[in-house]
């Protein structure tokens, strides 16, 4: 089936690093000239609505998880991404976010969206001094292609697949000299996270993969029906 | 190598994209100042973005008096251990020394403050000789840009800290403003030139105000701080260009119990995240209740501001 002749795939905007990806898909965009893409920031449940997909940036998690709750977010994301699986990409903060489980979380823990069948451990790494940027080799990439440049803030990584399904399927590691290789991107279904923020770089790659992604899963969908979820109706079978 | 960032951040190295990277993912967020464990996790449960440890709050520095140093690193290491956002700590203008021991404990920013007495009346700290990064307060594009180039990661209004009164940090981010309007305008009409007389006229580097012209902004996050007291005063800074928001006296001054400042708290992080919604600004302004009383900065004597301190 054809891919749909027109995309809107929001920003969650409670806090953190919005921009950058904005500008990053703008520019990736331009690998889909028959398509017209729309990059709104998200902050609210109607705004939410219109996205036919989803990246939650960096940021700090414990104020996106308070800020989502006392917006009403919650609910309507959860939906989003396990209920509609729309096509959601979460870096860093946005990888706590989306995964099932988070160990190292405040006193009382946090809430989380899930999507992702793992346990993420938060600031693996430690404080802002182990921060870091690795050269990655991302097998998604197309082949022989140049390392990716992987930009690490206190980074929270992957730290078990849980129900071991086969569902999640892990795309990209790093590992610090004296230290175990760690998960740092997965993918389950339409739900990819990155520990690492692309959007940091400048390399484009990682986004224009993502949205190939986007609009492949959305031509799957069929233009129609694709169009119609996109536009927060409540698919019929699965709401 | 120079890199250009997505959002038109540039960063010359590798090193400089981790430090002013924190600063990017801190955006849309509250910084709140802490002096104990009780106070960092309310601004946690809150959802500020990161917190600063310190001593005593600038108003009751202003109180106390006489010099005001680093934090006892006791009593960092505590907060460090009570919370899981980025803890922050000030360290006094030009003190090498304070900035290792907060580097070498670990804080995920270093506030070099005209906050707490200076140490130089000469230099400021060589920032780039460190691995942690720096936030620099500015009244002005050629103090913040002065910064800049001495490695700051991250930059903040000086605004006049402890006072409650925001008309400073206003001042300081309307000039701000308005001398990268002139640089972008010195670099349309007369080019490297203009540029280069407008760098010595405000003490900049002519490569960084360059820079600054074709961005249109400065070249890292830039949050508004000193004596910004309510959800109003946050919205304010945001509407005005500022990334985010640091809240130093006005949480806890005044406040007549926990309960009081965990909702002021909660106030003003929810009025930074809607900086433009009228709505949630008015819920934040109920909720906020009673704000710090405050010292107008018109009544204080020019020995007593702290803005002053540093060029």
């Amino acid at each position: 089936m054809p891919p749909p002749s027109s995309i809107t795939v929001g920003v969650l905007a409670l806090q953190g690093g919005v921009i950058e990806h904005i500008a990053l898909l703008n520019r990736a965009s331009t690998s889909f000239p028959t398509i017209t893409f729309h990059f709104p920031e998200v902050k609210t449940p109607e705004q939410l609505s219109l996205c036919d997909a989803l990246i939650i940036p960096g940021g700090e998690s414990t104020t996106m998880a308070i800020v989502a709750r006392r917006l009403g977010l919650f609910e309507p994301l959860r939906e989003f991404v396990k209920i509609n699986n729309k096509p959601v990409w979460g870096t860093c903060a946005g990888l706590v976010m989306l995964a099932e489980e988070a160990s190292a979380t405040k006193q009382g823990g946090q809430e989380l969206i899930g999507g992702l069948d793992v346990r993420v451990l938060r600031n693996k790494f430690g404080t802002q001094a182990q921060s870091f940027v690795a050269d990655l080799q991302l097998g998604f990439l197309a082949e022989g292609e140049r390392p990716f440049k992987g930009v690490f803030i206190r980074a929270p990584v992957v730290e078990e697949v849980i129900n071991g399904n086969g569902k999640v399927k892990v795309l990209g590691t790093v590992k610090k000299p004296g230290e175990e290789e760690d998960i740092v991107a997965v993918r389950q279904g339409n739900v990819f996270g990155t520990s690492f923020h692309p959007e940091l770089t400048g390399d484009v790659r990682v986004h224009a993969w993502w949205l190939g992604n986007v609009v492949e899963a959305l031509s799957h969908k069929g233009k129609e029906k694709g169009l119609v979820v996109g536009r927060g109706k409540l698919d019929g079978e699965e709401a | 190598m120079a890199t250009n960032l997505a959002n038109g951040i540039s960063s010359i190295s590798d090193d400089f994209t981790v430090k002013a990277g924190l600063a990017q993912m801190l955006k849309g967020g509250v910084i709140m100042d802490v002096t104990n464990v009780e106070q960092a996790r309310i601004a946690e449960e809150a959802g500020a973005v990161a917190v600063m440890a310190l001593e005593r709050i600038p108003s009751d520095i202003r109180k106390v008096g006489g010099v005001a140093r680093m934090s006892n690193p006791e009593m960092i290491k505590e907060i460090q251990a009570a919370v899981t956002i980025p803890v922050m700590a000030k360290a006094r203008i030009g003190h090498i020394v304070e900035c290792q021991i907060l580097e070498a404990l670990g804080v995920d920013y270093v506030d070099e403050s005209e906050v707490l007495t200076p140490a130089d009346d000469q230099y400021h700290v060589q920032k780039t000789d460190f691995k942690v990064p720096f936030v620099c307060g500015c009244r002005n594009l050629g103090e913040a840009l002065r910064r800049i180039k001495e490695g700051a990661a991250f930059i903040r209004t000086k605004g006049e800290a402890g006072t409650g009164d925001v008309v400073e940090a206003v001042k300081h981010i309307r000039t701000v403003n308005a001398e990268i309007a002139q640089a972008k305008a010195a670099l349309a009409s007369e080019g490297e030139l203009g540029i280069a007389k407008l760098a010595r006229e405000i003490g900049a580097d002519p490569v960084l105000l360059k820079h600054t012209a074709e961005l249109g902004r400065l070249p890292v996050v830039n949050f508004a701080a000193g004596g910004v007291a309510t959800p109003a005063d946050a919205a304010l800074m945001m509407q005005l260009g500022c990334d985010g928001v640091f809240v130093g006296s006005g949480i806890f001054k005044d406040a007549l119990d926990p309960e009081h400042a965990t909702k002021r708290a909660r106030a003003i992080v929810k009025a930074v995240a809607n900086w433009t919604d009228k709505r949630a600004l008015i819920e934040a302004s109920i909720e906020h209740g009673t704000a710090m009383k405050g010292i107008s900065n018109a009544g204080l004597k020019e020995e007593e501001k702290l803005a002053g301190r540093g060029w």
